[in-house]
């Protein structure tokens, strides 16, 4: 690895927008998995997310002058890389422990009407969740944000976390989270086997050229898995 | 024979307190983690007695069921017992 130090290819010299945006079919055969090289790739947490803007003001308002979050890095120009390439602005809201909340925006483009938010859970599914650490500064959010006039969801608990939501000018869900416990040995065990029975319950509704019925097949097979995990000698 | 599986967490625990004083069910564990609740013919859980939120209630079988649900409301599931293959 280190004799690349200094040395890298740069994304310019790629000759398609897939080349330069490392955009690959989709397709698994003639992959490796990280058991066959040993490399164990690491993960440090958010630097930053990202999307696209068509209401600059309205989003520099609302993260900025609403949400109070400072504004700390721009990058201002022209289009380049693929062809047909916006000149753009992409800005910067810190969002603690140096992660922010980045925006494009596209200078001399209109939304595509895809772009815009739609009311169903598939649109909802792509949120970014950002972290408070107590109750304290759940309910200080909540309450803050409601003093300032946006509306927000209630909370809500999940497994093993409480969170609220909200919606930005763009219609971006934002949702706001806190742990409620540090998740055991245990969920990771649980986590596995109920990802397996899916697997296996999606595979074999494939080649029965079906979709997957329901979560309660998924639970009488996760069932028959948790059974032979309690009898496995480890 | 039902059988439920309960992820030994604080969430999914009351799904146990609250069978302890169920004649009809067998409670064994935890081993390795994971509460069974065995019943016979019929198992009832009450959101309200194990005092959850929706947001856990229509997950509470994620540790496993054998058996088929007949009724789910917001209140109460019932489950029945089932010959489906697991």
């Amino acid at each position: 690895m280190p004799e690349k130090l200094g040395t890298r290819e740069d994304a310019s010299s790629a000759k398609s927008f897939n080349d330069a945006m490392g955009v690959g079919t989709g397709e698994l055969t003639g992959t490796r998995h990280a058991s066959e090289d040993g490399v164990q790739l690491v993960l440090r947490g958010v630097d930053h997310t990202a999307r696209p803007t068509w209401k600059l003001n309205e989003t520099v308002e609302f993260y900025r002058d609403i949400l109070g979050l400072p504004l700390v890095h721009a990058i201002s120009a022209r289009g380049w890389g693929p062809p047909g390439h916006h000149d753009f602005l992409h800005f910067f809201f810190d969002a603690g422990k140096g992660a922010t909340i980045a925006f494009f925006y596209y200078i001399g483009s209109e939304r595509p009407e895809r772009y815009g938010p739609e009311e169903h859970h598939f649109y909802f599914a792509t949120h970014t969740a950002w972290a408070v650490d107590t109750e304290e500064e759940l309910i200080q959010w909540k309450e803050t944000l409601e003093n300032r006039g946006i509306k927000v969801s209630p909370y809500t608990k999940h497994e093993i976390l409480e969170s609220i939501y909200f919606t930005d000018p763009n219609g971006y869900p934002v949702e706001i989270t806190r742990r409620l416990r540090e998740t055991e040995l245990i969920d990771e065990v649980d986590a596995k086997l109920t990802i397996q029975a899916a697997l296996e319950i999606e595979t074999e509704s494939r080649e029965a050229g079906q979709l997957m019925p329901d979560i309660d097949t998924v639970w009488r097979r996760k069932a028959k898995l948790v059974d032979a995990y309690k009898e496995s000698a480890s | 024979m039902i059988e439920v599986h309960v992820i030994d967490v604080p969430e999914f625990r009351p799904m146990v307190e609250t069978q302890r004083d169920n004649p009809e069910v067998t409670i064994s564990g935890p081993v390795k983690g994971y509460w069974t609740i065995q019943a016979p013919t019929q198992l009832t859980f009450s959101r309200k007695a194990m005092k959850m939120k929706p947001a856990v209630w229509y997950g509470i079988f994620t540790g496993g069921l054998n058996g088929e649900i007949a009724e789910w409301g917001r209140d109460e599931v019932r489950v029945i017992g089932t010959n489906r293959p697991l």
